[in-house]
């Protein structure tokens, strides 16, 4: 339950996510946290079970910083997707899988970049990419609207179109966008608009 | 007070507060063939002399590579150089494995490092005879780093370890500018190499450069386009 959407423009990223979290068939929360920095100019969005995504987060998050103390420049987008991916390959390895399906985002001296870590551990490289049981919906606004060439104003409209459809449709997925805009300046919450 | 030959059963302070196995080992790595390494805008280079030439054996190489992009030469007992040889080469191998990308220099140095300084706690081991020159490229640069018996870890723009390394230390310190093109630095860095031993057996030259560290004779070296 869920719909989270990245997009790899040509001058950032963009991440929406929607706000609500599921209990069985209940609302379990209208205000939840879906996207999370990793560091100043990166950061990941959640799907699946909430407790094993912010249990990975957090280890990466200070795994990064660790690693940024120690060799003096911070990671990559592909090292922070690669660390989360690890440690999601070993989970399903050991019969003890995080049921959790993560979009890692930012721009670093490659440019930006868009990676899917999934609950095998497998991670793809995207150029825009979707998540929960909202996706298909999301999938068919960015299939329709994704273009070579965005830039993160154009890519942020198609993120919350995309999301807002999701939830129009999609019964895990509501109460609000929430969206975050990674350019090489860094990283802000934007403001999405009312609740859909 | 310790009789005399036990002070290396257990790695302990003399009353003046000197880990003395630790210098004894120091003393050791000055004792092998020097290496010296220099770094200009765009590219680092290291050479070393390689043993004297023996019709009988095969030439023995004095720059070892780590990974595509990381070399190191090493000043000290052999048979130490080649465990932290092999000990680099995990490390680089182990990075790739984990991240899908080559180690960075920083972060082998690092290890290397913490790998040397372990032998300097324990009683009943023995500190590694050795200095190293590490050198590699990365995607922040090309780099030089000295690592010592002790753990210590230096950068810089030109460095020297081995036998007599202080004199190469007071030519590169009068001669070497940051502007230096590759060539000069190759034939500074042989020049400060010949200052701290003669020799006529063959140089051995180690070239770092967008992401890529590269061992070639002295000659393909300088016939080489920058």
């Amino acid at each position: 339950m869920t719909t989270i959407v990245a997009i790899r423009c040509v001058d950032g990223v963009v991440l929406a996510s929607d706000r609500r979290a599921s209990k069985g068939g209940m609302i379990g929360s209208k205000a939840v946290k879906k996207i999370y920095p990793i560091d100043g100019r990166k950061a990941v969005a959640i799907a699946g079970q909430l407790s094993d995504a912010n249990y990975l987060v957090n280890l990466v998050k200070a795994e990064a910083k660790l690693m940024e103390f120690n060799r003096g420049f911070p990671l990559t987008v592909k090292e922070v997707a690669k660390l989360l991916s690890n440690m999601l390959y070993s989970g399903m390895r050991n019969y003890a899988p995080y049921i959790t399906e993560l979009l890692v985002a930012g721009v670093d001296e490659t440019g930006p970049n868009v990676f899917e870590a999934d609950i095998s551990g497998a991670v793809t490289d995207e150029m825009f990419t979707s998540s929960g049981s909202g996706s298909p919906m999301a999938y068919g606004v960015l299939e329709a609207s994704y273009r070579e060439g965005l830039t993160v104003k154009e890519g942020a409209e198609i993120a919350k179109r995309a999301v807002r459809s999701a939830m129009e449709r999609d019964p895990g997925s509501g109460n609000g966008v929430q969206l975050m805009v990674i350019t090489e300046k860094g990283s802000e919450f934007l403001d999405a608009g009312g609740a859909a | 007070m310790l009789p005399r030959g036990s002070e290396g059963a257990y790695m302990m302070y003399t009353p003046d507060g000197r880990l003395v196995q630790v210098e004894y080992a120091a003393e050791a790595a000055k004792y092998g063939s020097p290496v010296v390494a220099v770094r200009g805008k765009g590219f680092a280079v290291m050479v070393a002399r390689t043993k004297e030439p023996d019709p009988l054996l095969d030439p023995m190489e004095k720059i070892h590579m780590v990974d595509e992009n990381i070399g190191i030469a090493g000043a000290g007992f052999t048979g130490d150089i080649q465990l932290l040889v092999d000990q680099a080469r995990i490390e680089a191998q182990r990075h790739r494995l984990v991240f899908e990308d080559p180690i960075d220099v920083k972060t082998l140095v690092n290890q290397l490092g913490q790998f040397m300084y372990q032998f300097t706690r324990y009683g009943n081991v023995r500190p590694l005879g050795a200095s190293l020159i590490v050198m590699g490229s990365d995607r922040i640069g090309n780099h030089i780093f000295q690592l010592d018996t002790r753990g210590l870890l230096l950068s810089g723009k030109a460095l020297a370890i081995g036998k007599n390394s202080e004199a190469a230390i007071s030519l590169l310190r009068g001669e070497y500018r940051p502007d230096i093109g590759m060539k000069d630095a190759i034939n500074l860095a042989v020049k400060a190499l010949s200052s701290a031993e003669d020799g006529e057996s063959p140089v051995e030259v180690g070239i770092a450069k967008g992401m890529s560290f590269k061992k070639m004779c002295l000659r393909d070296a300088l016939e080489s386009k920058e």
